[in-house]
This record gives C-alpha cells, sequence and structure tokens, in this order.
C-alpha cells in the first residue's frame, strides 16, 4: 500500500495545487483589470488636461483675434481717454462687441469684457450687460492682458466657473499703445465635460470645492474621498496630478474609482478640480471568473482537452494499477487461501504467500487456529481422562476439532492419530497408554460385548425434552480450566464427597455409565454422581465455549472392554 | 471756553496752512520689463506681437513719507477705498491713531480679513458701498488686508508718526502740500517693507515748493518683496 499512498498523496497535491492555481489565478488577472484601469484612468486625466489646454489655446487666439477688430481697439481708446465712463459709451461699445461676437464661427465665448488702459470695465456683453466701470484691474488675467499678454485663466463666481481668456487691445497705428483688454469668458458645462471626456470611455465632473459644477453624467459622487485626495496634491506643476493616486468613490450603490487634477488659475484658490472616474469592476475571484468563461474558452482548439483527459486517465490507471497490485491481488490470494481453509484443503494460511499486513493477518489466523488445537486437545485429554474414547461412526465432534488440528504445533508434538478432541476416556488412575485415538464404538456395537447387551444409541443419549442436557450456567469457563492439559484421574475426582444436587440428564448419563461400567466389570465403588456431574458439566462448558455449540449430549460406550464416554456438541435442534 | 477751544484750533489749522509745499521725483532703477505672472492657466502667457510688454508699475505700490520732530496731528479718519478688484491705492501709510475706513466701492461684497490680526476688522461681508473700520495705533506696524474669495485683492497698510503721506504716480511724480517748515526725514515705503536707503534729510520751506529727487538704489528693494503677491 506504500506506492499507493504515495500516488495517493501525489494525486492529492496535484488537487491542491491546481485548486491554488484555479483559486489565485483570478487576482493576477484583476490585478491586470485594475492596472488596466489606473492606466486608462491617468491617461484619460492627461488627455483631459490637453484637451483643456487646446480649448485654452483656442480661446486665447480668439481673444487675441477679437483684441485685433478695429472698431474694439476705437471704442477702448475713446474710453481711456476718458476721465469718467457713461451709459451712453458703455452701450456704444457694447454693441461693437456684441457684433463682434456674432461674427465668431462655432462656439463662441459667454460673455465679453472690454477694459480700458486703468483697469475699468467699458462694457459687459451677455453677462451683466447693465454693469460697467468698475475696476477689474488687480485680477491677474487683467493685469497681464494690460500689460500685454495673451493668457487664460479660470475664474470661480457665482459657483461656477468660467474658462477665460484675455488679450491686450493695441493700437498698431503709430504711436502703438496699449489702448486697453478685452477678456472672454465661457462657462463649464456638461457640454463641455461631455465634449472633453469624447471618446475616452471614461467619465468627468467639475469642482467648487464641496459644490457640483458640470460633468458629462448626473452622478451624485461622495465628495469626501475627492477632497481627501485634493488635499494631498501638492506643488505648483499640476501636470502631475495625473499621476497620483487613485481612490474609490461610492455614489449609491455603484463604486467607481477616481483621481483628481486641480484646475490651474484664479479658481485653484477656490479648491477648483476636476475628477476623472469609471465605474469600478468587480472583483471577479474565482467563481466570477467561472461564470465569465465562455463556450469558446473551452473549445477544442484553445483548450488542451487532450493534455487534461490524457493526464486524467494516465493517473487513474496508476492508481488503479497500484490498488491492484498492492491491494486487490494480495487480498484474492489471502481470500482463496482462507476458502481453502474453509474447504479443509488446508489446515493453515500460507504465510509466507502473503505479504505485508495481508502476511501478518495470516499469522494471526494461524496463532488462533493454534491456540484452539491447543484448547481441542485440553479439552479431548479431559474427557478421554474421564470417559474413555467415543463409540465410533460419532457424528459431529470429530469434524468439529480434529480436522482443524494441524500437523505440527508450535507448543509441542501433535498426536500421531489425533482422537476427536471431544472425545474423552473414562481410564483408570493408572497410566493410560496414549495411542491413537480408537474409533469410538456406538452402541449397538457395545451391545454386542460378552458381558451384556450395550443399550442403543438411542437409549445411551438421554432423550430431549425433561431430560435435555442441563442448561448452560451463566457464568463462564475460567482460562484456566481451558487450557487445563495435565492428565484428569477421574476416580480421584469422583471419589470425593458426593454433590448433593442431582441434575435429571447427568443422573441419567451417570446410570447409564455406572451399568456399563458394572457390566465391563470395572471397579465401581469409588463412582459417585457429584464428582461424574462436575466432570460432566465442565466438560460441556468446555465444548460449548470452544465451539459455539447450544448444548452437548453424552454418549456411553464401551471401548476396549471398558465403559467410555463421548461428549457431542448439538449445534443446533436438529 | 467753547471760544477758547475754536480759537486754538484755528490758529493751528492756520500754522499747518502757513506751510510749504514738498514736490519731487522718484528716481527709480530700471524696473524689469515683466512683473512674473501672479497665477497661471492651461497655458504659459504669451506677448502680444504689436507692442513691447509694459513695465511693472513700482511707483504704484510706493508711499513717500516724510517724518518731522513734531508730534503729528492726527487726522481723523483715513478713507481706503476698495474699486473692484483691487485698492485704490494698494500700499497706504495711515498716522498712528487714525481711523482707518474701507469703503466698497464695487458692486460685489468682499470679506476682508486683516492677515496679521483677523480680528482687527469685524467679522462679515463688506457690502457694496459699505464701509469697515478699524484703528491703527502702533507706529511701524505694517498690515496685509486681504479677501480669502479673491487672492488677488491684496492691500497694505503701514503705521507712521506722521501725517505727511504722498503716493507718486505712475511717472513717480509726488507732492505733499502744507507742510510747516522745518527738518524732516524722508522715507519710502515699498509694498510690505521701507526701501533700504539711508533716510533722506530734507529742509521744507516755509514758503513756495521744496523740490526734491530721492534717488533710489535698485539695491534698496532687495529685502522688498520684488513680485507681486498672490
Amino acid at each position: 500500500m506504500f506506492l499507493s499512498k504515495i500516488w495517493f498523496f501525489l494525486v492529492a497535491l496535484a488537487a491542491a495545487a491546481s485548486a491554488t492555481v484555479a483559486l489565485v489565478m483570478p487576482r493576477p488577472a484583476q490585478r491586470q483589470v485594475d492596472l488596466e484601469e489606473k492606466n486608462r484612468l491617468g491617461i484619460a486625466c492627461s488627455v483631459i488636461d490637453i484637451v483643456l489646454a487646446d480649448n485654452a489655446r483656442s480661446r486665447v487666439e480668439l481673444a487675441g483675434a477679437f483684441a485685433r477688430a478695429p472698431k474694439i481697439v476705437n471704442a477702448l481708446e475713446s474710453a481711456s481717454g476718458a476721465a469718467t465712463l457713461d451709459e451712453a459709451r458703455m452701450k456704444q461699445v457694447r454693441d461693437i462687441a456684441a457684433d463682434t461676437m456674432k461674427g465668431v464661427s462655432g462656439k463662441g465665448p459667454d460673455f465679453a469684457m472690454l477694459v480700458d488702459t486703468k483697469g475699468r470695465v467699458v462694457a459687459r456683453v451677455a453677462l451683466d450687460e447693465g454693469d460697467f466701470g468698475d475696476v477689474v484691474a488687480g485680477r491677474p488675467l487683467v493685469d497681464d492682458a494690460l500689460a500685454g499678454y495673451l493668457r487664460d485663466d479660470i475664474w470661480a463666481q457665482n459657483g461656477t466657473m468660467y474658462l477665460v481668456s484675455a488679450a491686450p487691445v493695441v493700437r498698431r497705428d503709430p504711436p502703438v499703445t496699449y489702448v486697453g483688454a478685452i477678456v472672454l469668458g465661457n462657462k463649464i458645462t456638461n457640454e463641455l465635460a461631455k465634449t472633453v471626456v469624447n471618446g475616452l470611455n471614461v467619465d468627468v465632473g467639475f469642482y467648487l470645492g464641496n459644490d457640483d459644477v458640470a460633468g458629462n453624467r448626473t452622478v451624485a459622487l461622495d465628495h469626501a474621498p475627492m477632497l481627501a485626495a485634493l488635499a494631498k496634491l501638492k506643488g505648483d506643476d499640476l501636470s502631475v496630478d495625473c499621476r497620483s493616486d487613485q481612490f474609490p468613490m461610492e455614489a449609491g450603490n455603484e463604486d467607481f474609482t477616481g483621481i483628481v487634477g486641480r484646475l490651474p488659475g484664479e479658481a485653484e484658490a477656490h479648491q477648483a478640480f476636476f475628477t476623472v472616474f469609471m465605474q469600478k469592476h468587480a472583483e471577479r475571484g474565482f467563481m466570477g471568473t467561472l461564470k465569465a468563461i465562455q463556450k469558446s474558452d473551452v473549445a477544442f482548439g484553445k483548450f488542451p482537452w487532450i493534455l487534461v483527459v490524457g493526464a486524467f486517465v494516465v493517473a487513474l490507471a496508476i492508481g488503479i494499477a497500484l490498488m491492484w497490485i498492492e491491494s486487490d491481488r494480495p487480498l484474492k490470494r489471502l481470500q482463496a487461501d482462507a476458502v481453502k481453509l474453509a474447504k479443509a484443503d488446508s489446515e493453515r494460511l500460507s504465510e509466507d504467500a502473503h505479504g505485508g499486513r495481508y502476511g501478518s493477518i495470516a499469522r494471526s489466523v494461524n496463532i488462533h487456529i493454534d491456540k484452539l488445537g491447543r484448547d481441542a486437545k485440553s479439552a479431548r485429554t479431559n474427557l478421554d481422562q474421564l470417559l474413555g474414547p467415543a463409540p465410533e461412526g460419532s457424528l459431529g465432534t470429530i469434524d468439529l476439532l480434529a480436522g482443524a488440528l494441524p500437523t505440527a504445533r508450535p507448543g509441542g508434538s501433535a498426536p500421531v492419530s489425533s482422537p476427536p478432541p471431544s472425545d474423552f476416556k473414562f481410564h483408570d488412575p493408572g497410566p493410560a497408554p496414549r495411542t491413537a485415538a480408537p474409533s469410538p464404538a456406538p452402541i449397538s456395537a457395545m451391545a454386542a460385548a460378552p458381558s451384556r447387551p450395550a443399550p442403543p444409541v438411542r437409549a445411551a443419549t438421554p432423550p430431549r425434552g425433561s431430560q435435555m442436557p442441563p442448561a448452560r450456567p451463566p457464568t463462564p469457563v475460567p482460562a484456566a480450566a481451558h487450557n487445563q492439559t495435565q492428565p484428569l484421574h477421574l476416580d480421584d475426582d469422583i471419589l470425593a464427597p458426593a454433590e448433593p444436587s442431582i441434575d435429571p440428564y447427568f443422573k441419567q448419563v451417570y446410570d447409564q455409565f455406572h451399568a456399563v461400567k458394572k457390566s465391563c466389570g470395572e471397579p465401581t465403588a469409588g463412582l459417585t454422581y457429584g464428582k461424574f456431574s462436575e466432570k460432566l458439566v465442565k466438560n460441556r462448558d468446555d465444548l460449548i465455549a470452544k465451539t459455539g455449540c447450544r448444548e452437548v449430549r453424552f454418549t456411553v460406550y464401551v471401548k476396549d472392554g471398558k465403559a467410555a464416554l463421548k461428549a457431542t456438541p448439538v449445534k443446533d435442534d436438529a | 471756553m467753547r471760544i477758547l477751544v475754536s480759537l486754538g484750533v484755528l490758529v493751528t489749522s492756520m500754522a499747518v496752512a502757513r506751510g510749504g509745499t514738498l514736490v519731487g521725483k522718484l528716481d527709480l532703477p530700471q524696473t524689469p520689463s515683466a512683473a512674473p505672472p501672479a497665477t497661471k492657466g492651461f497655458l504659459d502667457r504669451k506677448e502680444n506681437p504689436f507692442a513691447p510688454v509694459r513695465a511693472i508699475d513700482v511707483a504704484h505700490q510706493i508711499v513717500i513719507v516724510v517724518e518731522g520732530d513734531e508730534k503729528p496731528v492726527s487726522p481723523p479718519q483715513v478713507t481706503w477705498e476698495l474699486v473692484g478688484e483691487s485698492f485704490a491705492h494698494p500700499v497706504v501709510a495711515v498716522p498712528a491713531g487714525a481711523e482707518v475706513i474701507i469703503h466698497n466701492a464695487t458692486k460685489a461684497a468682499r470679506t476682508l480679513v486683516v492677515k496679521d490680526n483677523p480680528k482687527l476688522i469685524e467679522p462679515g461681508p463688506l457690502n457694496p458701498n459699505g464701509t469697515k473700520s478699524f484703528r491703527a495705533t502702533d507706529v511701524g506696524k505694517s498690515y496685509t488686508v486681504g479677501d480669502k474669495d479673491a487672492p488677488h485683492l491684496i492691500g497694505h497698510l503701514v503705521v507712521v508718526n506722521t501725517q505727511f503721506v504722498a503716493y507718486p504716480d505712475e511717472s513717480g511724480h509726488f507732492q505733499i502740500d502744507n507742510i510747516p517748515s522745518g527738518a524732516y526725514k524722508l522715507k519710502i515705503w515699498y509694498r510690505d517693507n521701507w526701501l533700504q536707503r539711508p533716510d533722506e534729510a530734507i529742509s521744507v520751506a516755509a514758503k513756495g515748493k521744496t523740490e526734491i529727487n530721492p534717488k533710489v538704489a535698485a539695491s534698496a528693494f532687495a529685502t522688498a518683496t520684488a513680485k507681486p503677491e498672490k
């Protein structure tokens, strides 16, 4: 069984390894998915940065073009020279600016602001059109534009954000002078958000601190993780924000992964940022991976069925072979040997033919057989000593025990010709020759004895019913009694004081034995019923213990001119 | 008694009125051609192709302070105008003891806070056309006033021991009227610090104009904030 166990261990190890691989395999795949999500978000974030920068470039160019419009230049030059600004001038300049805005192709600005050299708002278009005269100098975008720069910025006001651009308005006719600045703004809207994530397969939202400004989809994201991630962003270089750590977010029952990027300009001071996010893929795990398997995954061309089936068949064959070699075959041998033993074709199991534990089983069985033989021998000796040999042709007793006796015994040499183990001879106290057991003569044969005819067999056996042998006493016979091998001198024993109780059956056997003994001319002076019945009880109990029989019948017969007694186990009622 | 007090005030006023006038022009070093950007958008700013970029208006952030031996007669109030996205004077000098009144001349409410002393100005929004006031007492103390919602909106205030201050124009010209005749020291405050130059002793005549053209070396700006504040 050693190789079978090794094989079982190897198969179990392979199964455990396969299960481990099956359980672990989804994790690298999940990591890969996470990495791809992270890369996708990071790339999308960078792309959005690029798109917004490109948008800013377009807006700055538009502001430059706006600032070059001659009517704008003239209007602002006139306003800059005025000590005060009035409404009439404001309306005049506003109309000019509005006409200019109409001429812009595509998505034009959402508002325009015209500023003179002093930083005063000369006119506004499309947003707060009635306001003018306030000073917007001081805002970095306006200051830079008045100083001669074109640039972009993000303004946060009234809970929303504007992508603004500005350009100086220069009178290009000599003497070249600055006459003001133009500021154009585009509101950050959902449409803009949809534009910047178009084709990226991610979502984007724009936020002012804890306030939603715009997004390409309506989803109520939890702001806390976004603000926490925003707080971690440090430094002036906003381009590295897209390489920051991603974080999980929730919106209702949906899980998202997001990354934040700060928005530049004035709005940065208002915690303006955008979040690129995407719905988080559920972790597949083992079961998820199983569910995701498609029919094509296990197609013959893609899956190594030959290898798998071949490995299975080989493993199965090796296992079966090892079991046959180490278990089935030796068991079959032992079984055949046991059948032989049962059929009395052999007296013992062959110990050398069985290896390992089967050999151990055979040895154990043999040892027990030897023990049974010794016990039977002891019992027979006792009866022989007590009653003499059994009559010839008696049934059951010889077949029951003598056949199992080995020819050679560990405990000593076996008798050359073993008498029936249950036969016991009633002999004189003198040394009785222990020769081959004589065939027990039937009572009918005994009847042919010269002295007086022996009683028929049936007559010698006590009838059933009230004359059946007494029941087995409840207490088991001591082992020492079973193993007793010393010759028993019945006459010595039975000459002891008689027992006061009389069993009818034993009394009947006693009477028959006493009569036959007298008929054979043997002395009966010391033969008492008490000692006689005691011996019968002991031998009966021994036989019942050894053979498992239900009862024991005693037969009185004549052997070699002497009275003898035979004990016959009765297996059943038949 | 009331007549005597009124007479005393009148005499004092006549004495002040009798003073001379200090005029001059700052001789400033060549300033950088461009101020560094206060903020940055998605793109770097770029110069326009038609005209050179305008230089930094240093004079706009300078206050000329003339201090004498006499204890100043503090004006009862100094009004600091908030015009849109900036103060009319981004830098002001206030005589010690004067009440500073900030007037919001814009159409938007502001929430002003003194950076060094948040409790100096009463908390709450400064509504359009509204005022907030505080009293400046410690001579030499400077304050930075700003709006947390508009980081670009910053004003500097310094408390001085005189009422004779002047704000030069873009070209550096300045003028202080009604200065009593006598010896004074001329000091220049730039944004949030004194310029590093020896105090200039000047003598103001009793009548007419006293002209002085203070020269400011580039090294004088060494400790002053060189770039615009965010």
